[in-house]
């Protein structure tokens, strides 16, 4: 691939992220198909983010208890769990596990549909493609991953407190406090800012990569690993942005 | 009007079209014929503006589509409507929901009335019956004719576009294909609506259409009538039509 055609393809990315947005402010609405990707993108994914988040929670309790024991300190697990699971571990775990499920699942779908002819009908049905199908998905990643994390932020700090106070025997209320006690709008500001980026990302790379897939079985493979790996690639680059970005805006120190 | 003026597109390296041009009316029936990647779905296809050529023009009465944005695409595309070789049927909507998606998205009918016609349009092409069935539920002859009414649902197209509309059919399916094309281009010129089919099945072609062009290397190499067709000197048609005769 030569550098004109990574341009050109840089420029119809950022045309067709900017067209997703605005047709979020231009009738029709599209309600109907917006709520059926929420549905496909928030309660579709709500069991695995739960698993997934609980499995992290418990192997980062585990692991920081052990070191903390070993310095007599073990009463900060919950602390230490807190902490990086609502700033950055849970954002970032949960993007990921949301990029393999729901990118895929869109690069998938809208690949098959180019490939199937189904968006060359649309366009010759006088449809906007990118507002009727690109906008209900970008829309609905933007919102329900903020959600997800939410709720799997509550599952991992569940796995923590489960391996704090039944594996390493430290008081489950002395771990809940500390929760608490970092409940503070920076921490919360933090990680919940994360997850509103990251939706937005996945849904338009993977849009993206989906309506761009061209040649078969073959392509269609192609546009879905791609939206993947693109997508996982621009969670972890851009949290570390973000997170940058983060400090500087709240006042937080490294 | 339709006209193409020298239209040239290439796939990466690969030039399907070289320098194409021919005229067509709003009512005439053509026929383009050739082998598999001969660049005749492509033809339909730029006459959609649903790709865009290399070079070359693109005029629909009188208007050049090459240099039209999507939005000033819809008045051009609506005058047309395609059936693709294997339907494009949407595989999440039932045939009704198919049929009906063009009308809904409009929004100027009632349920009822949207119902009412979805069974007429269901009627016309011969499958009322498979009105609760999923695309996946559906044999290849009847994908098409959905696809032929929910194209025909979609507004009042003055020329249909047909790609490989008999591919891949038994012949009996394949024969009742044909009349209903016959059938939806019916009447006399200026007042009928025109039909392109792109197909490499000669007789299927000869039952619909009045005008046969044969693509080969991406030029136009045979343009005329069905006399024509048949009497051509062209070793090379000669050989595509005896192969396919003798198939049959």
């Amino acid at each position: 691939m030569n550098l004109r055609t990574l341009l050109a393809q840089a420029q119809d990315f950022y045309a067709l992220s900017a067209r997703s947005l605005l047709g979020i402010f231009h009738r029709p609405f599209r309600v109907r198909e917006t709520v059926e990707q929420m549905d496909y993108a928030g309660s579709g994914s709500v069991l695995i983010v739960i698993l997934v988040s609980l499995f992290i929670g418990m192997a980062l309790s585990l692991q920081i208890s052990t070191e903390l024991a070993a310095l007599g300190l073990k009463m900060y697990t919950g602390k230490i769990v807190g902490i990086a699971i609502i700033r950055e571990i849970g954002p970032v775990a949960i993007a990921l596990t949301f990029a393999g499920r729901v990118g895929s699942g869109m690069a998938s779908e809208l690949g098959s549909m180019v490939l199937g002819h189904q968006v060359d009908m649309l366009r010759v049905f006088g449809m906007d493609v990118v507002k009727k199908l690109v906008t209900p998905r970008v829309l609905s990643a933007t919102l329900m991953l903020p959600v997800l994390t939410v709720i799997g932020d509550g599952a991992a700090l569940f796995g923590g407190y489960y391996i704090a106070a039944f594996v390493s025997h430290q008081s489950g209320s002395f771990y809940w406090g500390q929760i608490a006690e970092i409940m503070n709008f920076n921490n919360i500001v933090s990680g919940l800012a994360k997850p509103f980026l990251f939706g937005f990302l996945i849904a338009t790379i993977s849009c993206y990569m989906g309506l761009a897939a061209r040649g078969g079985a073959r392509g269609l493979r192609q546009a879905t690993t791609t939206a993947v790996v693109l997508s996982i690639i621009m969670i972890i680059v851009t949290d570390f942005l973000l997170t940058q970005i983060l400090f500087l805006l709240l006042g937080m120190q490294a | 009007m339709i006209e193409f003026q020298d239209v040239t597109l290439a796939y990466n390296s690969n030039r399907v079209l070289d320098r194409v041009s021919f005229t067509a009316q709003f009512w005439d029936r053509l026929a383009f014929l050739g082998g598999s990647g001969e660049g005749k779905t492509t033809i339909l296809k730029l006459l959609l503006a649903l790709v865009r050529p290399d070079s070359g023009r693109i005029m629909i009465d009188g208007e050049d589509i090459t240099r039209l944005s999507e939005s000033q695409l819809r008045p051009i595309r609506r005058k047309f409507t395609i059936v693709f070789q294997e339907g494009a049927l949407f595989d999440s909507l039932s045939v009704r929901e198919n049929v009906a998606y063009c009308m809904r998205e409009q929004g100027a009918l009632s349920e009822e009335d949207i119902d009412e016609e979805v069974r007429n349009l269901l009627r016309k092409v011969g499958i009322e019956g498979a009105i609760d069935l999923m695309p996946e539920e559906l044999s290849g002859g009847m994908q098409r004719r959905a696809a032929i009414a929910r194209s025909m649902a979609a507004g009042e197209p003055r020329m249909m576009l047909y790609d490989e509309p008999t591919t891949g059919l038994d012949p009996l399916t394949a024969e009742n294909i044909g009349d209903l094309i016959s059938e939806l281009s019916a009447g006399e010129p200026p007042d009928r609506r025109g039909s392109i089919i792109v197909t490499h099945d000669v007789t299927a072609a000869a039952r619909v259409s009045e005008r046969f062009l044969y693509l080969k290397n991406g030029r136009i190499t045979f343009d005329g009538d069905l006399p024509g067709l048949l009497n051509t000197d062209d070793e090379e048609l000669k050989k595509f039509i005896d192969a396919l005769f003798l198939l049959r």
